[in-house]
């Protein structure tokens, strides 16, 4: 009997067979979709790509480490400015407006008369992508060290990462001769080429492989520990706070590249993308499709956007209705989201239907109570 | 030779309440102590000092030489401290197998981790544990789909896997059959063999069976130590225990 | 003068807290026993200010609004506890995601009902007009009204937690849910009452604001916002956590607002209350429970 069970658990691919096949033609079908397909469908998967890993970068740090952030769209956000002015400053200095500056627009009506020395590097942009993927993950692991290294997380966090969110958004809209404000940075040279759509489809993969690669290794299991008992964990030897930052920084890197290339991509962005909303819709995503699954934040994420795209027009304010019925849905009734009751329902099938396993169990428990009570002497303990 | 644990004059309060007072104990190697005490006399505080969890207000703990006092837990864990609670604390959605891998002594820093594999060793060991707390055939069902003697037995297990050089167990038999409390007595004895134990008990059935020092604590202070028949004729301890009800004391 | 300028920035800081007190004591008393967030927090407050929209409509002021209020929020509160809340009082975290569900619902409901333009509310004829205090400007009786209705909460809160069978019955659960269940307390009724509780609270502070704020469906959420910090700041461990936390946030905004702008004020005062809880996890008054 020990046997079956050592199978259990050896039989863990890195990549289950379906997730090969299922995941090699659905970036078979978006890859060659731009050549005979619509352009606002096109736009739209790339973007939705770019939620994916954002969706994605939610899981990691809830799903697996338990760490529920509404305000991740931070780091999504300010990866997308950093790319967005780099464009939109290079842009100006190409096509000036009608009043003959060669700087971007909102700058011009908030009366700057020139880019502002601070923001000139900008106008590089490797120098931006840079700043785009490092100054987040800068950011996040500052939060990570006062929060996690004084144990404050669960609700309080969550709290104090929604405050954090909304407090950079009035920022963008405050100072908006820097960030364009309320209306945001428009009008730029986008990518928007199908080469880029490879390009973020490529990184989109490869995200996804890296964080299965994560959780699928030693520190994944670690990382769950943490969330199922932290108290066990830390008594057991680990350091929590430091996992805790760690996965949370990787977390953060992972939606600035999301963000860096959305600004690339979709040719606007506002301070709806570093806000509450859009934080929290991103963590419904990641819950519909299944959390500390992985392949969960990809599925939810085209699932509900899309969804999204195609009904709102036609529904409106029901819409909007649906949305939150669906947040109080996941929590109550479709809690391991579609993947993860899918993999449920697929292992009970491998294990045998719950009539079985409830038969097997019935009468293994009978076994044990007959050996007790004919005092035999190496069974292991059990309740009566 | 140095003593495994020298706790000296340690104090701590807690919201007013003095729980521990000037308490003195040591250890010595490879020692099986029991820690004898009514409900209230700090048992529990004082597992919770020598593991980190609270630092006390005054005094010294250390651990073969070393000062250990106030350290977090995780540090005084990888010196070689292992405990297991009164209430098991487990990996509730995780394997068995993991709850125990998870458990072997090891690296623990994340960048150790991040591209580590389990050696065939380490699979060896696992098992060799599981087998040892009779949990082999259901290494790969979840932590909580256990009874509550199992996962006494699943935190024993995992106690033994990270080969610590002390255990301390919190009354391990609560809430057991008598056959397990029995079974979880004999096994303690087996672990005691090759290491320092400092164990907390109640029931004296148990303790009789394995008791070789004992050191009893009666509200945050060390009220008698000696073997186990000289604490059942000490005049304090019988008082202390007296009209109580319960087991006997009597030899 | 500064000093004077000063004074009067700590006047009207004074009914900013005010206005703190009372959007943050419902959600301080729901957290503090039952430990859950109620993120549709700001929505409550937003319905109770539409019910003084219709009392208003109706020809009611404010002193008939606040009850009002009370008892329809109060049952809003009622049907969510009942609905969704009690199957996941052992999961904080989703609780927060559920009832930001309800927030949503809420302001699409009452977009639907109301449509989404903006109504105002009058503050009752007896309050209108102000008194001069310091300097030329007069300090409107209204919001002295409000200094003055949250004081009245608060007391009133205190007297139901600490004076009557039902508040003993909360603090039992409080220190101890366990044996409070053991000494015969439904420690679900127990939830059930202070959700309700609480979320009257909330309508009584949106009836309250209304006559100051432009009544709207999204205008709740900033003042949700607001009474985390409040709660994250001061503690749950007590009433005085709310009172000292909503004093520290709303004179330290007012007064920075005044020095620099609305928004380093609130990022300042955010710096503060992280800091702040690296020093005191659970807040100022936080409640350390002994394990």
């Amino acid at each position: 009997m020990a046997k079956s069970a050592q199978n259990k658990i050896q039989r863990q691919p890195f990549l289950p067979l379906w997730v090969i096949v299922i995941g090699s033609g659905v970036a078979a079908a978006i890859a060659l979709y731009p050549l005979f397909g619509k352009a606002y469908i096109v736009a739209l998967l790339g973007k939705f790509l770019c939620y994916a890993i954002f969706a994605l970068s939610i899981d990691l740090i809830w799903g697996f480490a338990g760490i529920l952030s509404l305000g991740q769209a931070v780091y999504f956000g300010t990866g997308a400015y950093f790319v967005a002015l780099s464009l939109k400053i290079s842009y100006a200095t190409e096509h000036p407006t009608r009043y003959g500056g060669n700087i971007p627009d909102f700058m011009e009506w908030n009366g700057l008369t020139e880019v502002p020395g601070f923001m000139q590097p900008l106008i590089h942009l490797p120098f931006a992508v840079a700043c785009a993927l490092i100054i987040p993950t800068l950011l996040a692991f500052i939060f990570g060290v006062i929060t996690f290294k004084r144990h404050i997380y669960g609700v309080y966090c969550a709290v104090i990462t929604l405050a954090e969110s909304i407090i950079l958004q009035d920022f963008i809209i405050e100072y908006q001769a820097y960030t364009g404000g309320f209306n945001g940075i428009t009008d730029f040279g986008h990518y928007s080429s199908t080469y880029f759509l490879w390009f973020i489809l490529a990184i989109t993969v490869l995200c996804f492989l890296v964080g299965r690669l994560l959780t699928h290794s030693r520190v994944g299991t670690i990382l769950k520990s943490v969330r199922d008992n932290d108290v066990r964990a830390e008594f057991l030897g680990y350091n929590v706070a430091n996992y805790r930052i760690f996965v949370f920084c990787f977390s953060a890197f992972l939606a600035a590249t999301a963000g860096a290339m959305y600004g690339a991509w979709v040719g606007l962005v506002s301070f709806l993308d570093t806000g509450p909303v859009f934080s929290i819709e991103a963590v419904i995503w990641t819950a519909v499709g299944g959390r500390g699954t992985i392949i969960g934040a990809f599925v939810g994420t085209f699932l509900v956007n899309g969804a999204a795209f195609f009904l709102s027009g036609v529904l409106a304010d029901f819409w909007q209705l649906i949305m939150g019925g669906l947040f109080i849905f996941v929590v109550l009734v479709m809690r391991d989201g579609i993947v993860g009751t899918l993999a449920k329902w697929l292992r009970r099938r491998r294990d045998g239907t719950i009539s079985q396993m409830v038969e097997e169990s019935d009468r293994q428990a009978a076994d044990r109570q007959r050996d007790f009570q004919s005092g035999g002497g190496t069974k292991e303990p059990e309740e009566i | 030779m140095t003593k495994a644990l020298e706790i000296t004059n340690l104090t701590t309060r807690v919201s007013g309440y003095t729980i521990l007072k000037d308490l003195s104990l040591s250890v010595e190697q490879n020692e099986l102590r029991v820690l004898l005490g009514p409900n209230g006399a700090g048992k529990t505080t004082l597992i919770d000092m020598i593991t980190g969890r609270y630092k006390p207000n005054a005094g010294k703990i250390a651990f073969y030489g070393k000062d250990i006092t106030g350290k977090s837990p995780d540090i005084i864990f990888r010196e070689g401290i292992s405990r297991k609670f009164q209430v098991p604390n487990l990996y509730e959605t995780l394997s068995i197998f993991d709850n125990v891998m998870l458990s072997l002594k090891g690296k623990r820093t994340v960048m150790q981790n991040l591209l580590r594999r389990t050696t065939g060793e380490e699979v060896d060991r696992i098992w060799e544990v599981l087998e040892l707390v009779h949990l082999a055939e259901r290494a790969a069902d979840p932590a909580d789909s256990l009874s509550h003697g199992e996962r006494q037995w699943l935190e024993l297990g995992m106690m033994v896997a990270s080969s610590p050089k002390l255990l301390l167990f919190d009354e391990p038999t609560t809430g057991m059959t008598e056959h397990g409390k029995l079974q979880t007595a004999d096994l303690i004895v087996k672990i005691a063999e090759h290491h320092t134990v400092l164990l907390v008990e109640h029931d004296m059935h148990i303790v009789r069976r394995i008791a070789k020092k004992v050191s009893v604590l009666h509200q945050g202070q060390m009220l008698a130590e000696g073997t186990l028949d000289e604490i059942v004729h000490n005049e304090m301890v019988q008082q202390v225990y007296l009209g109580k009800g319960g087991d006997t004391v009597a030899a | 003068m500064l000093s004077q300028m000063l004074a009067t920035q700590f006047l009207t800081g004074l009914s900013i807290v005010a206005i703190l007190i009372l959007v943050a004591l419902g959600l301080a008393v729901i957290f503090g026993i039952a430990g859950v967030i109620n993120m549709a927090h700001g929505e409550f407050i937003m319905v109770g200010a539409y019910v003084a929209a219709v009392v208003g409509e109706l020809g009611g002021n404010t002193f008939v609004a606040l009850p009002a209020a009370f008892v329809v929020v109060g049952l809003l509160g009622l049907a969510v506890e009942r609905g969704i809340i009690q199957f996941i009082y052992d999961r904080p975290l989703e609780t927060l995601l559920a009832t930001w569900g309800v927030g949503i619902a809420l302001q699409v409901i009452i977009k639907l009902i109301f449509g989404s333009q903006l109504y105002y509310v009058a503050a009752p004829k007896i309050l209108d007009g102000g008194v001069r205090v310091i300097g030329i400007l007069p300090f409107p009786y209204y919001r002295i009204f409000l200094i003055i209705l949250a004081i009245v909460l608060l007391i009133l809160t205190f007297w139901v937690l600490y004076k009557t069978k039902f508040g003993l019955k909360v603090r039992t659960v409080r220190r101890n849910r366990n044996i409070a269940g053991c000494l015969g307390i439904n420690t679900a009724r127990v939830d059930m009452m202070i959700f309700v509780f609480g979320s009257g609270l909330a309508g009584v502070a949106g009836a309250a604001l209304a006559p100051i704020k432009s009544v709207s469906p999204p205008m709740g959420f900033p003042y949700a916002v607001d009474a985390f910090m409040v709660l994250v700041l001061g503690g749950v461990g007590n009433l005085w956590g709310v009172a000292v936390g909503a004093g520290l946030i709303g004179e330290a905004e007012t007064i920075l607002a005044f020095l620099t702008n609305n928004v380093i004020a609130k990022l300042l005062v955010f710096l503060f209350i992280v800091i702040a809880i690296r020093v005191f996890p659970k807040g100022l008054f936080g409640y350390h429970e002994r394990s």
